[in-house]
C-alpha cells in the first residue's frame, strides 16, 4: 500500500501536482498505516483484559470508618466534624496494587471498585427487601429508577448471584458486607443530605408540585444528594506546586492569621479558623492514604522474586512517598499525583463529570523539562498516558440506578479537553497533547474522554491528529467552540470580574459543560509556567432535565398526566384557541417547574454545604485557601454555576411545529381531535410492548387505522434540522426565550441560573415516560438525542441543511448545545477523508454551532452487536455526551444510536 | 433572474467522493446512455417518475391501501395471491398529478424528480459554500449533465460568478462544441470510459464511443485549464480484461492523460431498478473483487498514469 501511494504521488509530482496537503511534512509511509487500528502497550493489553473481565464492585470499608468517626463527633462544628470523618476514612483504606499497574490507587481495594455515601442519600442503594427500600419507593425521585434500564453486558452487576448482591442496579457487593450495609444506611437515616433537604423541601409552597413533577418524570433527578458535584474542571495545581507539606503549611499559617478574627465579615469571617483546621485534617488523611500505598508497594517489593516487576514496585514506592510530601520532581510523579488528588476528590462526595481538564498543559512542565534533560522518552510517556486511560476507566460512579443508568449509562464523564487558547491568545496546544491523543488511539477505552477546544488559532497538524483519532471510532475527542465558550463565560460570570484572559483558562467539565478557570503560576526548578485549572462551581447542579415534550404534552392535557393519573399542574382550563395561547401556556408550565425545582433544590444544596461541604475539592481551587473559605461559603472564585437542563428539545419542537401547521394555520384538524390521537398513540401499540424503542419498528393496534390520516400529516408536517424556516422560527423563538428565562431564577448562591442544553442519557427514560407527541414520535419511544441532533430519520436534506437549522439561534446564549451525527466509515476514508472531516468540523464551528461529535460506525455492526454482544465486549460508541462500551449501555439507547441517520457523504 | 428550469433528481450535501473537499452534488435527470449496471437508474429519463419501496410498503402487515386510494389513473392494484401493492407502469407513465406519493406516510411510494430554477439551485449553494471549507464546491451529476445543457451552462456560468468551484461527472456524449463551450465553466471533470471498443461499448451502454473518445481527445487538445479525471466502472467479464484496460492507458498516453479513477462495481442500485418497476440485469453479480482492483491500479501504475481504486483518491 505504502508503495503504491508514493508511486501515484510520484506521478503528481511529475507532472507539477505536488500534494501538499500531507499533515506535518511527514514522509507517504507513516501516513498510510494510519487507518490500521492501534495497539495498546503489552502492559496496559494486560490491564485492560483484566479490566474485561471485572464487574463493577461496592464495598462498605470507607463508609464504615466515615460514620464511626462522625458518630465520635457528635457536636463538632460541621466542617471540622466532617473533616475528621474523611481523615479517618482515607486513612483506613486498604490499599491494593496490581502487577503491571506503572500508576496506582484507587477509589476502592477492587479493581473497579466504589462506595455507597449514606451521608447524601441512604435509601437508594439498599437491597430491594429492605423497608428502607420500600419507603424509598414511595418517594417521587424513584420513578427515575423504574424507567431506567442499564446495558446487562459488561462489567454491571444487574442481578445478583452466588455471594454477589446486585445493589441499585449495576454494582455487586460481598453478601456478608450486606448487613453492614445496612446499618450504616440505617445510621444516616433522617440526617442525610436526602432526608433533612426532604424536610426542608416540603416547606415550600410548591412542594406537591415538584413530588409531582419527580413521580411523572418531566424532571428527571434531584441535585444535591444525589451528585452534588461534578461536571466541573479540578485544579491540580495548589499540590503540584506546593506538595502536601507546603499546603499544611499555608493551612497553618492560615490558622495563625484568622483565628479569633472577624476581618470585616461579621457574618463568615469566623468561620475561616475552621475551615484551615478541616483543610490540615482532610491533608493529613491523604498523606496517610498516599503512605499506605507506599508501604503496600514495599510489601511487595519485599515478596516478588520477579526483578522487573520487584523493581516496578520500588519505584511505586518512591513516587508515593515523594509525592505525599513534596511537589513531583518528574513527569511521572506530576501524572502519579494527579491519579491521586482525582481519586481523593472522587472519595470525598458522589461525584460524575470531575474532569482533568487541560491536562496536557497542566502537565506540560514536567514533560518538557524530563524530555529536555533525557530522563524520559515519548514511548515511555505513551505508556503512561496509556496506563492514565485504564486508570480513569476503572472509575465508577457509585448513585442510584435512575442516576447511573438513566442519566448516565454508567459513564463517569472525566473529561480531557485540549486545544483553546493561551492567557495571551496564543494556540495552546503542545506536544504532549499530540501523545495524548496518540495514547487514546492505542488504547481505546471510555475515559477519559477527550475534547478539542476548537479555535481558528490552532495549528492544522493538531487538528488532523484529532481528526484520525475520530476516525478511530471511539467517539472522541468532542470539538467544542472555543469562541463561543468564551462569550458565554464572559456573560455568565462577567459580574464576578471575569476577563477575556481568564475565560481563556476554561475546559469542558462533565460531558460538554463549558467550566470557569484560572490561569496559575507554577514554578518547576526554577522556570516559571502558567497552567490553567478549575475555579468555578459544579455547573449541571440546580434543575436537572426537564423533560421539554412531557410539559407540552400536560398542556394539551389540561395539566394532567395521563401515563399516571396525577395532576401535576394546576389546570389551566384555557381553549387555546391560537397558537400563541397554546405557547404562553407552555412558557407557563415550564416556568412552574423551574421555579419549584429551583427553590427545592436549593434547599437540598444548601444541606449540603452545611453538612456535607466539599474540604479537599475545595482547597484546591481558586481563591478558597487565601480566602480561608469553602465552597459553601463562596470561597471560590466563579459561583454562577447552577442551571436549568433540557431534554427532548428537538421533539417538543418538532410537535410544536406539527401542531402550529396542522391545527392552528391549515386548521386540518382541532386540538381535540390530534389530542385523542396521541392519547391513542396513534393506533399503535407501546414501546415497551413492542420491545423496541426505535420509532421505525414500532407495530400499529388491530384497530388503529382510523388515526392514520392524522398520524401521517404529522410525520410530514416541518421538521427541525431541514433548513425549513417555518420549523426553525419555531425552535429560535423557544431558544431566545429558554435562555433569558433561566435567568431569572437564582440559585442558593445568589446567582442567576443559565441554560444547559445536553440530554447524556435521559433521553430514555423521559421519553419511556411520555405519550405520542404531534412530531409522530410514538408513546414511550426515546426522544432525539443532545439538543441540536435531529430526531432520526427526519433530517431528509443532509447534514449541511441540519447545521443551517441548528445554528438559526445564538448559540452563546446556552453553556452548550449538542449535535451527534453518525458517519459511516466509508466516508472518511483516507488522508483525503480526513481533511473533508475536517472541513465539515470547522465549517459548523465556524457558522456558531457549540459542539459536534461523531460516532463512525456502520449501523449494520451495530446491530450485529445489540444481537450478538458478546462479541462485541470492546466495542464503543458516542452516546449524548460520552462514549461507552456498547454492552454497558440500556437498550432504549441502543435503539436510538442504531436509528440516528448516518451520514454516507455520498 | 431566469425563467429557464432544471429537472433535479437530487441534491447530496458533504458529498466527499465527487471532486476535489467537501462538496454539493447536483444529480440532473436524463441521460443518452443506458448502462445495464447503473446505479442511478431514477436519472435515466428526463422526466419525474414514481418510486415504490415494496420493503417500506406497510400494505403487508398494517393493511394499508392509501395510494391505491388516491390514484385517479386506477395505476395501482393489489396483487391477490401476494398480498402486494404493484404499479402498472404504461398507466402511472401519464400521470401528471402524483396523488399516490402525497398519499404516502411511510415514503414506501415517492416521486423522484423536481424542477427547479437556477436561483433555487444558487439559493443551495449558497447555503452549502458556508460548510464546504477549503477547495470545495458544486459537483454536476446525474443521469447525463449535458442532456439539459442548457440549463447547466447556465447554472455554472452562475457559479463562476459566484466564485464557486465546479466538477462535472459526464458520460462526454454529447456535441463537441457544447462540450467545449460548456468547460469554460468547469473546473474539474470526471469522463466515464466503459469500454474501448465501440461495438462492445454499445453492446452494454446503448451507444458507441466515438464521439466520447472524440470529445475526450479534442478537450485534451483543447487551452482547457481544468484538472480531468477518467473514471471507468469496472465490470466483470466486459471491460476488465488487460487488453481493454492497455487499450486505455494507450489511448490516455497518447493524450498525455495521466489520471483515472476505477471504480468497483456495487449492487447499491439494485433497489432502485426494483422501485422503478425495471429489471436489473445484475442483482446477482458480485461486487469487484480487490485483487481485480488491484491488478488494474498496477496495469496503470507501471505505466506512470495515477490510478485511484473507489474512494482512495489524491482530491
Amino acid at each position: 500500500m505504502a508503495t503504491k501511494r508514493a508511486k501515484l504521488e510520484e506521478i503528481l509530482a511529475e507532472k507539477g501536482m505536488p500534494i501538499n496537503f500531507q499533515y506535518g511534512g511527514k514522509a507517504p509511509e507513516q501516513m498510510v498505516d494510519r487507518e490500521v487500528k492501534k495497539q495498546p502497550c503489552p502492559r496496559v493489553k494486560k490491564l485492560k483484559d483484566l479490566y474485561f473481565q471485572t464487574l463493577s464492585s461496592a464495598t462498605v470499608e470507607f463508609p464504615y470508618w466515615y460514620t464511626r468517626k462522625y458518630q465520635e463527633l457528635e457536636g463538632e462544628i460541621p466542617v471540622v466534624r466532617r473533616a475528621a470523618a474523611l481523615k479517618h476514612a482515607f486513612s483506613h483504606l486498604t490499599p491494593t496494587i496490581f502487577p503491571g499497574e506503572l500508576l496506582v490507587m484507587g477509589k476502592a481495594h477492587y479493581y473497579r471498585g466504589s462506595f455507597p455515601m449514606p451521608w447524601l442519600s441512604e435509601g437508594y442503594f439498599m437491597v430491594k427487601e429492605d423497608e428502607l427500600y420500600q419507603s424509598a419507593l414511595n418517594k417521587g425521585s424513584a420513578s427515575a429508577d423504574e424507567l431506567s434500564k442499564f446495558g446487562t453486558g459488561g462489567g454491571n452487576v444487574t442481578k445478583s448471584f452466588g455471594d454477589v448482591v446486585s445493589i441499585a442496579g449495576k454494582f455487586g457487593m460481598r453478601k456478608e458486607e450486606i448487613p453492614a450495609l445496612v446499618k450504616l444506611a440505617k445510621a444516616w437515616v433522617g440526617k442525610s443530605v436526602d432526608d433533612l433537604g426532604h424536610k426542608y423541601e416540603q416547606m415550600i409552597p410548591e412542594y406537591q408540585m415538584k413530588e409531582n413533577i419527580m413521580k411523572t418524570l418531566i424532571c428527571m433527578f434531584d441535585s444535591g444528594y444525589t451528585l452534588p458535584q461534578g461536571r466541573e474542571v479540578i485544579n491540580y495545581y495548589y499540590p503540584l506546586q506546593y506538595g502536601f507539606d507546603g499546603l499544611i503549611e499555608m493551612a497553618k499559617e492560615g490558622k495563625a492569621r484568622v483565628a479569633g478574627r472577624a476581618d470585616g465579615d461579621g457574618l463568615v469571617g469566623m468561620d475561616r479558623l475552621y475551615f484551615y483546621e478541616a483543610v490540615i485534617l482532610v491533608l493529613e488523611g491523604i498523606q496517610t492514604w498516599i503512605l499506605n500505598y507506599a508501604k503496600e508497594a514495599k510489601r511487595l517489593a519485599g515478596v516478588t522474586e520477579d526483578a522487573v516487576q520487584k523493581k516496578e514496585y520500588e519505584e511505586i514506592a518512591e513516587c508515593l512517598e515523594w509525592i505525599a510530601h513534596k511537589q513531583p520532581r518528574t513527569f511521572r510523579e506530576a501524572l502519579q499525583l494527579t491519579y491521586t488528588i482525582h481519586i481523593a476528590v472522587l472519595n470525598e462526595d458522589a461525584i460524575s463529570g470531575m474532569s482533568p481538564g487541560r491536562l496536557g498543559q497542566v502537565l506540560y512542565p514536567w514533560f518538557e523539562q524530563d524530555m529536555e534533560a533525557g530522563r524520559i522518552t515519548e514511548e515511555e510517556v505513551l505508556e503512561l498516558l496509556e496506563c492514565h486511560r485504564m486508570k480513569f476507566t476503572l472509575i465508577d460512579c457509585f448513585a442510584s440506578m435512575g442516576v447511573v443508568g438513566g442519566v448516565l449509562s454508567g459513564n463517569t464523564f472525566n473529561n480531557l479537553s485540549m486545544g483553546g487558547l493561551t492567557r495571551d491568545g496564543k494556540p495552546a496546544t503542545n506536544r504532549l497533547e499530540m501523545l495524548i491523543l496518540e495514547a487514546a488511539m492505542r488504547n481505546e477505552t471510555p475515559q477519559p474522554t477527550l475534547s478539542v477546544l476548537y479555535d481558528e488559532k490552532l495549528p492544522e497538524e493538531f487538528l488532523l491528529k484529532a481528526i484520525e483519532c475520530n476516525k478511530t471510532g471511539t467517539g472522541y475527542p468532542a470539538w467544542m467552540n472555543n469562541q463561543s465558550a468564551i462569550q458565554f463565560l464572559l456573560n455568565q460570570y462577567g459580574p464576578e470580574g471575569m476577563t477575556v484572559e481568564e475565560a481563556r483558562a476554561f475546559a469542558i467539565g462533565g460531558c460538554l459543560e463549558t467550566s470557569a478557570g484560572s490561569w496559575m503560576p507554577l514554578t518547576l526548578n526554577g522556570k516559571k509556567y502558567e497552567i490553567p485549572g478549575g475555579s468555578g462551581q459544579p455547573t449541571s447542579v440546580g434543575v436537572h432535565f426537564i423533560a421539554n415534550p412531557k410539559v407540552l404534552e400536560l398542556v394539551l392535557t389540561n395539566g394532567k398526566d395521563e401515563r399516571t393519573g396525577i395532576q401535576v399542574y394546576p389546570p389551566h382550563n384555557k381553549k387555546l384557541q391560537t397558537y400563541e395561547e397554546l405557547w404562553e401556556t407552555f412558557k407557563e408550565y415550564y416556568e412552574m417547574t423551574v421555579d419549584c425545582l429551583t427553590t427545592t433544590n436549593n434547599i437540598q444544596h444548601d444541606i449540603w454545604r452545611k453538612n456535607n461541604m466539599a474540604v479537599f475539592n475545595s482547597l484546591l481551587k481558586p481563591d478558597c485557601l487565601s480566602k480561608g473559605h469553602h465552597i459553601g461559603n463562596l470561597g471560590y472564585r466563579y459561583n454562577a454555576t447552577f442551571n436549568v437542563e433540557s431534554c427532548g428539545t428537538v421533539n417538543q419542537i418538532n410537535a410544536l411545529t406539527a401542531i402550529k401547521k396542522l391545527v392552528y394555520d391549515d386548521k386540518k384538524y382541532t386540538l381535540d381531535e390530534l389530542k385523542d390521537a396521541l392519547l391513542n398513540n396513534f393506533g399503535f401499540k407501546t414501546a415497551a410492548e413492542v420491545g423496541s424503542f426505535s420509532l421505525a419498528e414500532q407495530e400499529k393496534r388491530e384497530d388503529g387505522d382510523k388515526y392514520d390520516e392524522i398520524y401521517g400529516d404529522c410525520l410530514l408536517a416541518p421538521k427541525y434540522g431541514n433548513d425549513d424556516p417555518y420549523a426553525d422560527a419555531i425552535l429560535k423563538e423557544y431558544e431566545d426565550w429558554f435562555c433569558a428565562m433561566c435567568r431569572n431564577y437564582e440559585s442558593l448562591y445568589a446567582k442567576p441560573l443559565y441554560a444547559c442544553q445536553i440530554s447524556v442519557s435521559t433521553h430514555a427514560p423521559q421519553g419511556a415516560a411520555t405519550l405520542a407527541s404531534a412530531d409522530g414520535r410514538l408513546s414511550g419511544t426515546t426522544y432525539a438525542d443532545g439538543s441540536m441532533s435531529a430526531y432520526p430519520g427526519t433530517d431528509r436534506k443532509g447534514a449541511y441543511a441540519l447545521f443551517n437549522s441548528a445554528t438559526c439561534w445564538d448559540q452563546t446564549q446556552s453553556q452548550n448545545s449538542q449535535m451527534n451525527l453518525k458517519i459511516h466509515p466509508s466516508a472518511i476514508k483516507g488522508d483525503e477523508g480526513s481533511r473533508k472531516l475536517m472541513d465539515l468540523t470547522r465549517a459548523y464551528m465556524r457558522k456558531g454551532g457549540f459542539h459536534i461529535q461523531y460516532n463512525v460506525v456502520d449501523s449494520k455492526v451495530l446491530k450485529d452487536a445489540q444481537k450478538n454482544p458478546h462479541n462485541y465486549r470492546d466495542l464503543m460508541v458516542r452516546v449524548a455526551g460520552f462514549t461507552q462500551y456498547w454492552v454497558e449501555i440500556g437498550k432504549p439507547i441502543q435503539d436510538e444510536v442504531i436509528a440516528r441517520t448516518e451520514y454516507e457523504g455520498v | 433572474m431566469t425563467a429557464q428550469k432544471g429537472l433535479v433528481f437530487d441534491i447530496q450535501g458533504y458529498s466527499v467522493h465527487d471532486g476535489p473537499g467537501c462538496r454539493t452534488l447536483v444529480f440532473l435527470s436524463g441521460c443518452p446512455l443506458r448502462c445495464e449496471w447503473c446505479a442511478n437508474p431514477e436519472g435515466m429519463e428526463i422526466r419525474q417518475q414514481v418510486m415504490f419501496s415494496t420493503t417500506k410498503c406497510r400494505h403487508t402487515n398494517l393493511n394499508c391501501t392509501r395510494c391505491l386510494d388516491a390514484c385517479h389513473q386506477k395505476a395501482i392494484e393489489l396483487s391477490n395471491d401476494e398480498n402486494i401493492l404493484k404499479i402498472d407502469r404504461s398507466i402511472c407513465r401519464n400521470c401528471e398529478t402524483y396523488d399516490c406519493t402525497n398519499a404516502c406516510f411511510y415514503e414506501a411510494i415517492r416521486l423522484v424528480g423536481k424542477w427547479m430554477s437556477v436561483d433555487e439551485l444558487m439559493e443551495i449553494f449558497n447555503r452549502d459554500r458556508q460548510y464546504w471549507g477549503q477547495g470545495g464546491g458544486v459537483t454536476f451529476s446525474g443521469g447525463e449533465p449535458f442532456i439539459q445543457k442548457d440549463f447547466l451552462l447556465e447554472v455554472l456560468k452562475k457559479c463562476k460568478k459566484a466564485f464557486i468551484h465546479t466538477a462535472i461527472e459526464t458520460t462526454a456524449h454529447v456535441a463537441t462544441q457544447v462540450l467545449l463551450d460548456t468547460f469554460r465553466y468547469v473546473d474539474f471533470a470526471f469522463i466515464d470510459i466503459k469500454h474501448m471498443d465501440s461495438q462492445k461499448h454499445k453492446e452494454k451502454t446503448g451507444v458507441g464511443n466515438e464521439l466520447i473518445l472524440n470529445n475526450i481527445a479534442a478537450l485534451a487538445n483543447s487551452d482547457w485549464k481544468g484538472r480531468l479525471v477518467l473514471r471507468m466502472p469496472v465490470i466483470r467479464n466486459y471491460n476488465d480484461t488487460d487488453e481493454n484496460v492497455m487499450s486505455i492507458i494507450r489511448f490516455m498516453k497518447k493524450l498525455g492523460l495521466f489520471e483515472i479513477n476505477i471504480l468497483p462495481f456495487h449492487r447499491l442500485g439494485d433497489s432502485k431498478w426494483k422501485q422503478l418497476g425495471l429489471n436489473y440485469l445484475y442483482s446477482d453479480e458480485e461486487g469487484t473483487s480487490e485483487e481485480k482492483l488491484d491488478h488494474i491500479q498496477d496495469l496503470f501504475l507501471d505505466e506512470r498514469i495515477a490510478c485511484y481504486v473507489a474512494h482512495d483518491t489524491l482530491f
